[in-house]
């Protein structure tokens, strides 16, 4: 049996952990391990952040899709914005390239998504928004 | 998050507690950076991570951000008792290699 669900929220850095852990409740229908669990709290984390920090000035909404195949025990979950996008995709990507290093931000991000979950992949719309989306494998050793 | 503070000497550490991201650090960060600004003589600040229940990347940058105030003022930052997913984000963003782990 497959399941999903999808949620609406106001993108605000108060509600990171709220949208984490509701992503890692509903993985645990596909029993992960508690260090499979931390990885996916914290790539949604991330993505969350990037919604929150960068996509709005004066703030909007964070889309999350959420699916879960257990007939190979995975995750996928797409984080979504109606922002401002992002100009150079492959820029963004690069481990500590940040647009605001004034701010402290590690430029991480991405790079934590990307090594942290089995696949990521970004699109995005400059004026229009972006959508991330991530799968994690349960299991696999 | 939360944090609480013991000085010796000229020393700190800095005990965090709780949720280490973009809601979290806005709560703590000027209080840290007070207590940086306002002791005289300080030679090093340890963060004791034992009640850390969360970090990312945000929280990366506030511990680089930690860093590089500290070594302005001649003073290092070191590390203690860092959890599992927290070594996790360190581990994948070299930290290491700029504030060492202390027993």
């Amino acid at each position: 049996m497959n399941n999903y669900f999808s949620m609406k929220l106001c993108a605000v850095g108060e509600n990171e952990s709220f949208a984490r852990n509701v992503v890692a409740s509903f993985a645990v229908a596909c029993s992960p391990t508690l260090d499979e669990l931390n990885d996916l709290k914290t790539a949604v984390s991330e993505a969350v952040t990037n919604v929150v920090v960068h996509a709005y000035d004066d703030g909007g909404i964070v889309e999350i899709y959420c699916e879960i195949d257990l007939t190979e025990n995975s995750l996928s979950v797409c984080v979504k914005d109606f922002g401002k996008g992002i100009e150079d995709v492959n820029k963004a990507l690069e481990p500590f390239y940040t647009t605001k290093p004034d701010d402290e931000r590690s430029g991480m991000g991405f790079t934590i998504m990307e090594s942290f979950m089995d696949s990521m992949s970004v699109e995005s719309t400059p004026g229009a928004g972006t959508c991330v989306t991530m799968k994690k494998v349960f299991g696999k050793c | 998050m939360n944090v609480d503070f013991k000085t010796d000497g000229n020393n700190i550490t800095v005990y965090l507690a709780g949720d280490i991201d973009e809601y979290g650090v806005r709560t703590v960060k000027n209080d840290i950076d007070k207590l940086i600004d306002d002791t005289k003589g300080l030679r090093s600040m340890v963060f004791d991570m034992r009640s850390v229940t969360f970090i990312d990347s945000t929280g990366l940058g506030f511990v680089l951000g930690r860093y590089k105030k500290l070594r302005q003022r001649r003073a290092e930052l070191l590390l203690r008792n860092v959890p599992k997913q927290v070594d996790r984000v360190f581990g994948a963003s070299g930290v290491y290699s700029f504030v060492p782990i202390v027993e």
